[in-house]
């Protein structure tokens, strides 16, 4: 009978190996498949039974917060966001069965103190029977600025966008339609669920920060672009002049390119960027071909996602490039902006911002420092570079073609600032060309002031705007008195500092 | 005079070097188990509440008082036995202890009055049971209590349904579970049977065909019980425990007979089962189908095992502290999960702990069989051992999907009276066979136990009486035997 024992002891054994090996599989073999399932709550259930810190806005005003947890969830906490829709954009919003999203999910290793440098400084805490370790977030987003923003914009769907020219930091980010996270954080599981499906469902995609996710047709705001590639490349010169003329016929079609409302226009580069001539850009479009086109926007930083420290940032596109060799017409047409061209209104804040800062695009960001449960500092965000599209004398050019616009050009109408300051601006009105609706458009204007020290570069985009016989739903008239009205704010007006 | 007949010296206290070595061993074990639980207990509440429990002075004293009690008790009445077995169990005990606790506080208050329990039907076992030879002697009582014990759950309005299985009863206001009792009973049954008629089985002399079978008259018994056991056990939709009595059942024929043959006929007894309750049980379908891809039926079936895996996976490695994991998503965390909810929070190294101690539980059970010289001993501590060892792989292999999930508890650390109390008698029974086999081996005095020494005194009496008055003790002697 003994040997039978041995063997059973030898089977028992065997048993307990393929246990351990069967532990070994999932603890650590496929920890991280099994830690990225979508239904996996493993990670927000442990975040959510910690203290979570606050964000604050960069003038001090709580954009969210934790408070103990008095609805019937069984969670020790519940979070708030007290300024309600204002800054759900750029804070996101953090929950146990929906998930979360932007700051609230990018920097939620900080919010409840799990970083490495917390855990450390927290030891001490620990011992004294403390575990709220949480740190908070603070953002370069200033609260003034986004209200002036979402006042600005009104009931109108669109972006603003405000940022510092120097550095990449985001002043302001507010779109329209936008959601109240209040309506699905906090509240019963039900309740919750149905808010947050009207939300999906909605038009205009009110989950989504449409100014960093969302992109748009640019129409003429990109030629600050095309004139920048065509400057650099040298294919433009600040003497380049074009004929005035109402019609051209780019190579391999019989279809003409007219100017807006098919208008005769012409001049040196100074007079066709301020009357914003479509023409001249589709012809520095041919002239610089697609190779040398395509390489250019890619400088500018299309075709990439977005730098920002928030997840799921949108890229801006000029359209299929694909054989577009042999459709020079389309490369025409995007050179000013129209077709598949689709740029980002953060992006073109981009833009505004690289003019403005002698030809150097900055990365840009929304959290300008963390802290620890202590308030001591842990991090703070430097600026960083991530383009350099045009030289210094190429952006000195582009100032002075964009002052020309608001002096005298497409938006001399409306971006007169107060207290003398001069600004500098590009405006678009891009034809969205539905044959339903032919007079839709997407309104823009991209500008900064002030032009001879920029210290806030902006972008303003108004979507779907109707055109009428009356008024035209063009850029400069519709979208820059919000620019303005934002600019007066923040350099003379209440926000000034 | 009868000084060759008794041995009135107070022999029990006869030096053993190798029974102290042992009994110091597990003291130093059992407070190392004790201390173990306590640090977990105080790091849960630390992980929970970020507070010291204000008991932990209080729990430590119990709880190492209860250790320490039980073992004076084995110092007492089974000095020689292994000195692993009882720290092991403490240990298990412990550590499930502090994961009930840390999962339901509720539920910690009642496993504590069971905890208490177990050690005292733990000491009782060791002083009521103190001869092997005791159980052997009764086996058709055991026989009998099994099958009552088996058959309790099915008699209505005692019998219960909880999760889908009729394995509870209900009696006033006492729940158990009887067939945690009945397998003991049924293990004592097969041992003491089996050694009795081993050969008589192993003959092989009724011819069917090409087969040669034993004997009916002498298989018979078993095959009933066996029968009665499983065809109950499936009856109630208990196949965990229906999996556990098949297989203690085979690996006792087999170990008795030293019949290969009864693995194979296991083995298609089983396969034939299996399928025959897969293609007529919707139940099993369901368990079958969950097991191959728990993913199809994510919050329904499947629900429990997918997040006892993601438990297992956030736990990763080094796990993610006492009182900082989420294991209360998985339902019956404290119950037939709890080996999830320990991988969760101790991590790989902690569950590989938990895995160790049963390992190494067998080993000592299964050494305790290698040393005895009895065949009932040996193949009772065989018996015992290899319920609690399949048991644990049942269990630990349902919550890891290597096998299909079958309830049932895992011994020691899950929650529950019945299985705690049981498990303590088990343990109980295991250690006597070890100390017994000890006795045996001449590695300490073969003292007459309490009861012995009892008979032995009146006996002594009852002599010294009859030569008072004038008989012979040869008169006497054939007068009492």
């Amino acid at each position: 009978m003994n040997q039978k024992i041995r063997q059973l002891a030898a089977g028992l054994m065997v048993c307990y190996v393929v246990l351990f090996v069967a532990l070994n599989y999932w603890q650590v073999g496929q920890k991280e498949e099994l830690d990225a399932k979508f239904d996996n709550t493993r990670q927000v259930l442990r975040e959510f039974n910690r203290p979570r810190g606050e964000i604050i806005s960069a003038d001090g005003v709580v954009v969210a917060r934790s408070l103990p947890d008095t609805t019937n969830e069984s969670l020790d906490f519940v979070r708030d966001y007290p300024t309600g829709d204002l800054m759900s954009n750029v804070t996101g919003y953090f929950t146990k069965d929906f998930g979360s999203t932007q700051v609230e999910r990018q920097y939620g290793d900080v919010l409840v103190g799990s970083t490495v440098a917390q855990q450390v400084r927290g030891l001490g805490n620990l011992l004294d029977g403390n575990v709220d370790n949480a740190g908070s977030v603070q953002l370069t987003l200033r609260h003034d600025a986004q209200l002036a923003a979402k006042f600005a914009l009104g009931a109108r769907e669109g972006s603003v966008t405000v940022t510092d020219p120097n550095t990449g930091a985001v002043i302001a980010m507010y779109s329209n339609p936008t959601y109240d996270p209040n309506d699905f954080v906090g509240v019963p599981f039900e309740e919750a669920r149905d808010a947050i499906t009207e939300l999906q469902n909605a038009d205009g995609n009110p989950l989504l920060a449409n100014a960093y996710q969302e992109r748009y047709m640019p129409g003429s705001t990109f030629k600050v672009i095309t004139a920048g590639i065509g400057l650099e490349s040298g294919v433009l010169t600040r003497e380049t002049n074009f004929p005035r003329e109402r019609q051209y016929v780019p190579p391999q079609t019989n279809d003409p390119i007219n100017n807006y409302n098919g208008s005769q226009c012409g001049g040196d580069m100074a007079e066709v960027f301020r009357r914003s001539c479509n023409i001249p850009f589709a012809k520095t479009a041919i002239e610089l071909g697609v190779d040398r086109f395509v390489a250019g926007t890619k400088n500018w930083g299309i075709d990439e996602q977005l730098p920002i420290d928030l997840p799921r940032a949108a890229t801006s596109t000029i359209g299929n490039v694909e054989n577009l060799d042999k459709a020079l017409p389309l490369l025409a047409i995007r050179g000013f902006g129209q077709s598949e061209v689709q740029m980002v209104p953060l992006h073109m804040a981009m833009v505004a911002g690289a003019v403005a800062n002698g030809g150097q695009m900055m990365s840009p960001y929304v959290v300008d420092a963390t802290f620890d449960q202590a308030g001591r500092e842990l991090d703070r965000t430097s600026p960083s570079l991530w383009k350099t599209p045009i030289s210094p004398a190429t952006a000195a050019l582009e100032t002075e073609f964009m002052t020309g616009v608001v002096q005298s050009g497409t938006a001399s109408c409306c971006m007169t600032l107060d207290g003398g300051i001069q600004a500098a601006a590009k405006t678009g009105t891009a034809e969205l060309g539905l044959d339903s609706n032919p007079d839709l458009s997407h309104a823009w204007i991209i500008a900064f002031a002030p032009a001879e020290n920029p210290r806030f570069a902006i972008s303003v985009v108004l979507t779907n705007v109707q055109s009428t016989q009356d008024v035209s739903a063009t850029g400069g008239r519709l979208a820059g008195p919000i620019a303005k009205d934002m600019l007066d704010f923040l350099l003379t007006g209440q926000g000034a500092i | 005079m009868a000084d060759g007949l008794i041995d009135d010296q107070p022999s029990h206290r006869r030096r053993s070097p190798i029974a102290a070595r042992r009994r110091n061993t597990e003291l130093t074990l059992i407070v190392m188990a004790g201390l173990i639980t306590a640090v977990a207990y105080a790091l849960a509440a630390l992980g929970t509440n970020a507070e010291i429990p204000p008991g932990i002075v209080v729990f430590v004293a119990i709880l190492l008082g209860l250790l320490v009690c039980a073992h004076i008790v084995v110092r007492l009445v089974a000095r020689g036995a292994d000195g692993t077995l009882l720290p092991l169990a403490a240990l298990l005990h412990g550590i499930g202890f502090v994961m009930i606790t840390r999962l339901d506080d509720r539920l910690a208050g009642l496993q504590a009055t069971w905890s208490l329990m177990a050690i005292g039907i733990f000491v009782g076992t060791l002083l009521f049971v103190q001869r092997t030879t005791d159980l052997a002697n009764k086996k058709w009582l055991f026989f009998v209590a099994g099958a009552f014990l088996l058959l309790l759950p099915m008699v209505p309005g005692v019998g219960q349904t909880f999760n889908g299985a009729r394995i509870w009863v209900s009696i006033g206001p006492i729940n158990f579970q009887p067939g945690e009792f009945a397998k003991i009973a049924l293990a004592i049954f097969f041992a003491a049977y089996l050694a009795e008629r081993r050969e008589l089985i192993a003959a092989k002399t009724w011819k069917v065909g090409p087969l040669y079978l034993p004997e009916p008259r002498y298989i018979l018994p078993v095959i009933v019980a066996w029968g009665f056991a499983v065809i109950v056990m499936v009856g109630e939709r208990d196949l965990g425990s229906s999996l556990l009595f098949f297989t203690l059942f085979v690996v006792m024929m087999w170990v008795a007979t030293e019949n290969a043959g009864y693995l194979f006929i296991g083995a298609i007894l089983f396969g034939g089962a299996a399928w025959f309750s897969w293609s007529n049980f919707g139940h099993v379908q369901t368990r079958v189908s969950n097991w191959i891809n728990p993913w199809d039926d994510p919050l329904g079936g499947g629900y429990q095992t997918i997040q006892a895996l993601y438990g297992l996976a956030d736990g990763g490695l080094l796990g993610t502290g006492l009182g900082r994991g989420n294991p209360g998503q998985v339902p019956e965390a404290q119950n037939d999960f709890i080996f999830a909810s320990i991988g969760e929070e101790f991590g790989l190294i902690g569950a590989t702990a938990i895995l160790m101690s049963y390992v190494l539980i067998v080993g000592a059970g299964l050494r305790t069989a290698l040393r005895t010289d009895r065949t009932f001993e040996k193949l009772l501590a065989t018996g015992l051992t290899t319920i609690v060892g399949v048991q644990a792989f049942i269990i630990i292999g349902g919550v890891l999907k290597v096998i299909p999930l079958t309830g049932i508890t895992l011994p020691f650390v899950s929650y529950g009276g019945s299985s705690l109390l049981s498990n303590y008698i088990l343990l109980a029974l295991l250690i006597r066979v070890s100390d017994s086999a000890a006795r045996r081996l001449g590695e300490l005095p073969d003292d007459p136990t309490t009861g012995e020494r009892w008979k032995a005194w009146r006996l002594s009496r009852r002599i010294r009486q009859a030569v008072k008055r004038g008989e012979t003790p040869a008169d006497f002697v054939e007068a009492v035997s």
